[in-house]
């Protein structure tokens, strides 16, 4: 048992950090740390300023433009490079972590060859299409319908939450194939061109003000058979990898240290009763109380990826990672409410006013989205106490 | 990074699993309930047999020299049987305490007695008005012809009516809260002028309150240096709360696989109440809840394996005391709760393990001071 890193890794931070700091943009680290929905122009150099470093597809090996980094030399690039106040959202839009793991796994070699490379160079934009208006939760109750009509499908229906539709190329997304089979069984998942005729984006405002998101309509969307990724009608078992290859990926923890770092810099600003708010009692031992958790959240990621350098598999285990991570982030974000006291309700961000205290309102709203996301919460805890517990379902 | 268990770690590991499953039982705590001490000094001497009782201390006091890893192992499974024996007080807290400020005859005259299963020790530093802080001390040590006299009250005296000695801090110089002039004496229970008030704990093991009137003991009895306790004191402690939280994890575990079986087979409704969500989302609260401590847990006994500075280590403990106190309680009131009636009873095993959260909560200092000492530490 050791806590400390061994040189190799820790020449490896060093590595990291030294470069992020020369290269990552002082804009985007002030909207990452602000908690805010992140401006896609920027995201999109800085992606492409990362793709020149080689550091897009961190866990593959290189001769498919991965870095060929460990597991946990992918946790502690992530650590640092959260930590330092760089946009996690760059995986979300290029969808390296979710669209590149299933092209590999279920795509022909085609498939690779087209897709691939301008995904990661970011010449490709990419979004997912998973949910729908009454398909939430309950995802496999999808509807939007994908009928063959000889050299291609045809598309009808709509798909929403969209995150960054509108600046995206392509969609890949699920449609059901076969009407008359059992749920989960009559889906298929496509790859599909968003300049398609008969598809219609239109962005969502969110509580932030920003939009997001998006709805995309499909109407008669003609999409090539090649286009399919995986045999037809076996989509959900992709849907249920890419979850899988998730699973680590699941909160940067690094925010949660930055954001209780800011707390903690509010509260030295902010006075009570003649003295820094930081000094009160109550105060600290809030605070304190959110670092024990933010710490035993840390060392499970350490707990993790001991497991996993002996070859065994994260599994549904982790899956808690991803719940405790939001909710821990919102418990921080709702404590540096309290550090900004007043103010905690403004909302624009004029010049005279303090930058703190904008990005603290901004991201506490913002932050009410991690707990729905991605299988909200209760969903999670669902598949925590049927799939690790072994609770009967029925 | 490492928190994996190596192949010695697990053999000790299943030792003790099967120890703890044949030398052990839920009865057994039971007919201890009304026992004096609260253990039996025949699963104490098996005990002593396995070699346990030297686990960490060095090979030339018969000890198996082993490095702390071995602790979370084994207070793991202890954990995991809420065992009552007092191994946390005698052999890692007070024979800690010997090994690491004793003089060389008194490592030689007390550890290998704590190897072999016959010598019991307790360690008394709390005082009233002083709740979990180490540095409180009022109870005084004048110097009287070569010898010390001590006079004072000490509270909550864990195992000390079972202990044959007992480590007691004094002031011998300094104020009430003062870190410095705080002096570790040994003090055998038959010393003449102290007075020993029997106390019973919520989980059936032993405890007393310990009264000095003019106790004399040589100056031989000093472990470390006069005046200079606290440091000693302060960084055993650190390790016996990194033990406790070892037990406190395993219990956790126990008390989840305790009660996922019985609300998979308790049937209402014409269903398994593990069915329903309401008390699925609970159960799965008291998984993350334990898996997180867990992991404090073991950071906190690798920063002692480590040996990283005194400031670290109390920062890690106090996140993993804090973590493993709030869990604990978290997970057993809510194990409570999904046993219903049956649980409220004596009948059921799973009340083992609340009353064993409430104790080891209150053991060594609960969630606010842990949380407290983390922001002083921390240089909030």
């Amino acid at each position: 048992m050791k806590i400390s890193y061994s040189q190799e890794e820790e020449r490896f931070r060093e590595e990291i950090r030294e470069w992020l700091k020369e290269n990552l943009p002082p804009e985007i680290i002030d909207q990452t740390l602000g908690g805010s929905t992140l401006d896609p122009e920027l995201l999109i150099k800085w992606h492409k300023t990362m793709h020149k470093k080689g550091w897009i597809a961190l866990e593959y090996p290189e001769d498919l433009g991965g870095a060929g980094f460990t597991e946990t030399q992918k946790f502690l690039f992530e650590y640092e490079y959260s930590l330092l106040g760089a946009p996690r959202q760059k995986t979300k839009l290029m969808a390296v972590g979710m669209l590149m793991p299933l092209l590999l796994q279920f795509g022909t070699k085609e498939q690779q060859e087209r897709f691939i490379p301008d995904m990661l160079a970011a010449n490709t934009l990419w979004c997912q299409g998973f949910s729908e208006p009454n398909a939430g939760s309950d995802l496999a109750s999808l509807k939007t319908k994908a009928v063959i009509d000889g050299d291609d499908f045809v598309v009808d229906g709509q798909k929403v939450w969209i995150s960054m539709a509108n600046y995206a190329d392509w969609i890949f997304m699920l449609v059901r194939t076969d009407p008359d089979a059992k749920k989960q069984k009559g889906i298929s998942f496509l790859l599909v061109d968003l300049k398609t005729p008969g598809i219609t984006i239109r962005p969502i405002e969110a509580l932030t003000d920003h939009e997001p998101f998006c709805e995309v309509f499909f109407d008669n969307v003609r999409v090539p058979k090649e286009n399919l990724l995986g045999n037809i009608n076996e989509g959900w078992n992709l849907a249920k990898a890419l979850l899988e290859h998730e699973r680590l990926n699941a909160f940067p923890i690094g925010e949660v240290v930055n954001a209780l770092d800011k707390v903690r810099h509010n509260a030295k600003k902010t006075m009570y009763k003649g003295k820094p708010l930081i000094e009160d009692e109550v105060f600290r031992r809030k605070l304190a109380g959110l670092e024990v958790d933010c710490s035993s959240l840390l060392y499970t990621y350490f707990r993790v990826l001991s497991q996993l350098k002996v070859g065994s598999n994260p599994g549904p285990e982790a899956s808690f990672l991803k719940v405790y991570g939001g909710e821990l982030y919102q418990r921080v974000l709702d404590l540096n409410l309290e550090a900004i006291g007043p103010h905690a309700q403004s909302w624009y961000n004029l010049d005279e006013f303090d930058n703190d205290v904008h990005q603290g309102t901004m991201g506490w709203i913002n932050a009410r989205s991690l707990t729905t996301w991605g299988g909200s919460s209760e969903i999670q805890r669902t598949i925590i106490a049927t799939q690790v517990l072994k609770l009967p379902r029925k | 990074m490492d928190f994996e268990l190596t192949s010695e770690n697990l053999m000790l590991k299943e030792s003790a699993a099967s120890f703890v499953k044949k030398d052990h039982s839920f009865e057994r705590l039971r007919e201890l309930k009304n026992d004096q001490w609260g253990y039996s000094k025949d699963v104490w001497q098996k005990m002593a047999e396995l070699g346990w009782m030297g686990l960490t201390y060095p090979e030339e006091y018969g000890g198996l020299e082993l490095d702390f890893s071995y602790v979370l192992v084994l207070q793991e499974e202890f954990g995991k049987g809420v065992l009552p024996e007092p191994w946390l007080s005698t052999v890692l807290l007070s024979g800690g305490l010997v090994l690491s400020g004793g003089t060389e005859s008194q490592k030689e005259q007390i550890l290998p007695e704590i190897v072999s299963g016959d010598l019991m020790m307790s360690l008394a530093y709390l005082e009233e008005d002083g709740l979990f802080e180490i540095n409180h001390c009022s109870t005084a040590a004048t110097k009287k012809e070569g010898d010390f006299s001590i006079s004072g009250k000490k509270v909550f005296v864990m195992d000390g009516c079972s202990a044959d000695k007992f480590i007691v801090t004094a002031r011998t110089s300094g104020s009430l809260s003062d870190s410095g002039g705080i002096t570790l004496f040994l003090v055998p229970k038959e010393a003449d002028g102290m007075r020993v008030t029997p106390l019973k704990t919520i989980d059936g093991r032993n405890a007393c309150i310990l009264e000095f009137n003019d106790v004399t003991v040589p100056a031989e009895s000093i472990i470390g240096e006069p005046d200079s306790g606290f440091q000693i004191l302060s960084n055993s402690i650190n390790k016996a709360t990194a033990g406790v939280c070892a037990e406190m994890i395993g219990g956790m575990q126990a008390c989840l696989d305790l009660t996922v079986e019985y609300i998979s087979e308790r049937m209402q409704f014409n269903k398994p109440i593990g069915s329903f969500q309401a008390l699925q989302h609970k159960a799965a609260d008291m998984f993350i809840q334990k898996e997180l401590a867990t992991s404090a847990t073991y950071y906190a006994i690798a920063s002692v394996v480590e040996g990283v500075e005194d400031q670290d280590m109390g920062l890690a403990v106090s996140v993993a005391k804090a973590k493993c106190s709030s869990s604990y309680m978290d997970i057993t009131k809510t194990a409570i709760q999904l046993f219903g009636a049956i649980g409220f009873t004596s009948e059921a095993d799973v009340g083992f393990f609340l009353k064993r959260a409430l104790a080891t909560k209150v053991l060594f200092g609960d969630v606010d001071y842990h949380l407290n000492r983390y922001s002083v530490l921390k240089g909030d």
